[in-house]
């Protein structure tokens, strides 16, 4: 607990309407898109660079915690204040600072919307590709701190390739600015990187400068079904092959079909074991060119039905049946743990199986879709956190589904990122040296361990 | 079991997606968790767990919220937010008793058509005697903490004597089509006359005998206060008068009116309630699907705009028929305004209570209206148009803001509604860039 003098100090620096003390506004800030929640003594929600620095020196010096959120829809409880502390809230900071169309960069506070960056930017007829799936509400803060991926990453990356440089309160409430408007820089250690992902633990950042393209012409969807998994997987690696980079390669297997099927009836076939759904974009005349190629590559390779948008109608109805997963899925139990493990492309189908086979084996409720281009897999155990027995089931399985994507080469984590959820299992990815150097790195940087503690390596 | 424990079951749908922060028009202004649905949720959730009591801190968060039902469109689970919110202010009124103020105005004015008259009068003679004239000039109200004066500018011109004193109960027809009962709703009643006789001319237009029967306040701004016994007792009234008036269709011409009457059937759960329920009809729909409309001869040139009230589309699922209407409309263009069902702040006396708040909301609003070029406005509640006239003129914008039942009438050639408003002004030009 912080003590009333420190209260008042930091009321002192922020302004009183802009600290939260009660018991109703600290729970409200005491949770994210995961099913679990826990209590801030405080909550802060500073407008400056300036602000953040006077606190985390009095941080620092009374030795409280502080954790960053930005909308608080992370899916690996990246911003849960687990070991109380100051929650220190940044969707006050939310202005562009500067859209650069001659050098195609960025320059924004950690508050701005996703979406909203993606529309300013869109105006101007660039281009900022990461889309999470909440990018409606997630900042770019949060992505960044995440280093959040989403559908389009396969063909343009994720959000670290597009993160040119960032301005960071250290835990000493020093200013580091790393990177710049450059896309090229290899003066020493890219610290860009480091803090890019580093889950709010290492600084807090203030501002961010980033990389943005010039906005493809045109987009073409296509769905296809499958009755066979494998064909579905062989039909992606042809694609690629043939030189052809979708931009999104959305994967369905049956459950979520049928779970889809139940909530919105939109004739999904209930009898085929996957769905693709397919988008291509660049110029015109080689969406169109390429749009039906992949068309006669799956129907060569097994596919039971092609069926390709003809206009933004038809687009939207592929569209409305990926969308509708989320709450889709809840319909069977209301817990829903999402998990977020990457495989390398080719063993996708090797995965599902080995996914089905785990839940098949504890009894549980799981469906599985993802980004089949980059082997970005959402298995998602649904079940009932208030039925203990079947949470341990959960947690026996989760372990092992872990451990089957390491074994095939695979990540714990492609876009969610490690936080507390994630955090017992680190040392399976990273052996025991790679679990050091990040503490290492951790301890260096944060040596009093203020910045988001109990977050990526667990509470050891 | 009260209505807020009832409502367990949603709260474990909530999966805190925070969908509903892209879309709440309070946490775009206010960007402060608590006043989000999610946030909302999870402190009823706490509440009915028992760690949480039915603070004056509870009261205020749950009291901010504008029922405007986009949380609930957007919500991939389709948890009914509004229905939560009124529940719980309902409990908190149980435990903690509704205000002074407000208990009388729900328990003593709205109940009786006599006092609610009475203080509509009284309104008129303050603003009529010179009274409003001196408390404007003398800044007096500026003394008071808060928005007072800012409030008392919202007040639209009360009229001086009830709409439905002054016309006939019943309007007849040689051979009518159907026989309707008209809903005035009490802002039609005290202060917009206007959009009461253009309702009662285009019906007329119609072949369509009109009854406008002796009624009351629909209760929704009870059950928006908590205070749900009220609200059902209206509800037994309307629903006692208006079977008894043996009419096919119940025609509302204010949005929030017409979703609660439609509720009815939910409040109060009896078979005439059900069969009253059936009978209702927003203005725009009635005229689009039961009748086949026909507008006037006369041309109205210019560029307008319309706005969803929130009760209209999320609360009736109307938003397709007041468009096609108004593209009836000889002479007339119309333009898409940007997030046009985003609520414009209204919120029935929300913009009272938080005046701030709501004109931040407002002003959104009226940006997106701006960016048509409109110059021209129609919306089908009064609630909206109270407010949208409000921040436009804050804004100094020469927009108009007019009921769909007023542009409608004016295509018609002229009587009685279109002396009363004057608005047979026509504009050669359109639009105002």
């Amino acid at each position: 607990m912080l003590s009333s003098s420190l209260i008042n100090e930091i009321q002192k620096i922020l302004g009183k309407e802009n600290v939260f003390t009660t018991l109703e506004e600290r729970l409200c800030y005491g949770y994210d898109s995961t099913p679990e929640a826990f209590l801030p003594d405080l909550v802060i929600r500073p407008t400056c660079t300036e602000q953040i620095q006077k606190i985390l020196k009095l941080a620092n010096l009374h030795l409280f915690p502080v954790i960053p959120r930005g909308a608080g829809t992370g899916l690996s409880g990246g911003s849960l204040p687990v070991k109380g502390g100051v929650i220190l809230d940044l969707n006050r900071m939310d202005r562009i600072l500067e859209i650069d169309e001659e050098n195609l960069v960025a320059t924004v506070e950690p508050g701005v919307i996703t979406a909203h960056l993606q529309e300013e930017v869109e105006k101007r007829g660039l281009f900022y590709p990461p889309d999470p799936a909440s990018l409606k509400t997630s900042t770019i803060g949060g992505n960044v701190a995440e280093c959040a991926g989403g559908p389009r990453a396969f063909k343009y990356g994720v959000t670290r390739d597009y993160v040119l440089g960032l301005e960071i309160v250290t835990p000493k409430g020093e200013i580091l600015q790393t990177g710049g408007k450059t896309v090229k820089s290899v003066t020493g250690y890219d610290l860009t990187r480091l803090y890019t992902g580093s889950e709010g633990t290492l600084g807090i950042i203030t501002k961010i400068i980033l990389r943005l393209i010039p906005k493809p012409e045109a987009k073409k969807t296509m769905m296809i079904v499958y009755e066979r998994l494998d064909d579905a997987a062989k039909t992606v690696t042809l694609i690629i092959k043939q030189g052809i980079i979708p931009v999104t390669l959305e994967l369905m297997d049956d459950i979520t079909m049928r779970c889809v099927e139940n909530y919105l009836q939109l004739g999904l076939p209930l009898d085929a074991e996957a769905v693709l759904i397919i988008e291509v974009d660049g110029p015109i005349d080689l969406v169109e060119k390429q749009i039906n190629q992949v068309g006669e590559l799956s129907r060569a390779n097994g596919a039971r039905e092609v069926k390709i948008a003809k206009n933004e109608k038809e687009r939207e109805e592929i569209w409305a049946a990926r969308r509708a997963v989320s709450a889709a899925v809840v319909q069977i139990k209301p817990t829903k743990i999402s998990e977020d493990i990457a495989v390398p492309r080719s063993q996708i189908p090797v995965m599902v199986r080995r996914l089905k086979e785990i839940a098949f084996r504890y009894q549980l409720n799981l469906a599985i879709f993802g980004h089949a281009g980059d082997g970005n897999l959402h298995p998602n155990i649904l079940c009932d956190k208030n039925d203990s027995e079947e949470m341990e089931r959960v947690e026996k399985a989760i372990g092992e589904l872990f451990q089957a994507a390491v074994e095939l080469g695979g990540t714990l984590s492609g876009e969610h990122g490690i936080g507390t959820m994630k955090a017992p299992y680190l040392k399976l990815e990273t052996g025991e040296v790679g679990f050091e150097v990040m503490r290492a790195i951790k301890k260096a940087l944060d040596p009093n361990n203020i910045l988001n503690p109990g977050k990526i390596f667990g509470s050891g | 079991m009260n209505n807020l424990a009832k409502t367990t079951a949603y709260l474990n749908r909530c999966s805190k997606c925070g969908s509903c922060q892209a879309v709440c028009p309070l946490y775009g202004e206010t960007k402060t968790e608590p006043y989000v649905a999610r946030g909302k949720l999870f402190l009823l959730k706490s509440h009915l767990e028992g760690k949480l009591p039915l603070s004056s801190k509870m009261k205020e968060i749950m009291s901010l919220c504008l029922l405007c039902k986009a949380c609930v469109e957007q919500c991939p689970n389709s948890i009914p937010v509004d229905r939560m919110i009124l529940a719980a202010r309902q409990e908190i009124a149980r435990e903690k008793s509704i205000s002074f103020v407000k208990k009388n105005i729900f328990q003593h004015l709205l109940k009786n058509n006599g006092r609610l008259t009475l203080a509509a009068q009284l309104g008129y003679f303050y603003q009529r005697a010179g009274l409003q004239w001196l408390v404007r000039k003398s800044r007096i109200l500026e003394v008071f903490r808060g928005e007072l004066a800012q409030k008392e500018h919202l007040l639209p011109k009360m009229a001086k004597h009830p709409f439905r004193k002054q016309v006939p109960r019943l309007f007849t027809c040689s051979r009518p089509k159907l026989r309707v009962a008209y809903y005035t709703g009490c802002l039609t009643n005290f202060v917009y006359h206007a959009t009461g006789y253009a309702v009662i001319n285009v019906l007329r237009n119609h072949e369509l005998e009109v009854l406008i029967p002796e009624q009351w306040c629909c209760g929704i701004p009870a059950l928006a206060g908590g205070d749900e016994k009220t609200a059902i007792e209206l509800a037994r009234k309307n629903i006692d008068v208006f079977q008894k008036a043996g009419v096919d269709v119940v025609i509302t011409d204010c949005a929030s009116c017409g979703s609660m009457l439609k509720e009815y059937a939910d409040l109060v759960e009896t078979p005439e309630a059900r069969a009253f329920a059936a009978k209702v009809l927003d203005f725009s729909q009635f005229l689009s699907e039961a009748v086949s409309f026909h507008a006037g001869e006369n041309e109205i040139p210019g560029l307008v705009t319309y706005h969803d009230p929130c009760h209209l589309k999320r609360g009736q699922g109307v938003s397709g028929a007041p468009r096609k209407l108004i593209k009836m409309v000889p002479g007339l263009a119309f333009k898409e305004m940007k997030e046009s069902d985003r609520c414009c702040g209204a919120a029935g006396s929300f913009n009272l209570t938080y005046h701030n708040l709501a004109t931040k909301i407002g002003r959104r609003k009226v940006q997106n209206i701006q960016q048509t070029c409109a110059d021209l406005v129609i919306t089908g509640c009064p609630s909206c148009i109270m407010q949208l006239r409000h921040v436009l003129e804050l804004e100094k914008s020469p927009v108009r803001v007019l009921h769909l039942a007023e542009l409608l009438s004016m295509t018609y050639p002229s009587r009685k509604a279109n002396k009363e408003r004057g608005a047979n002004k026509t504009k050669s030009r359109r639009g105002r860039c």
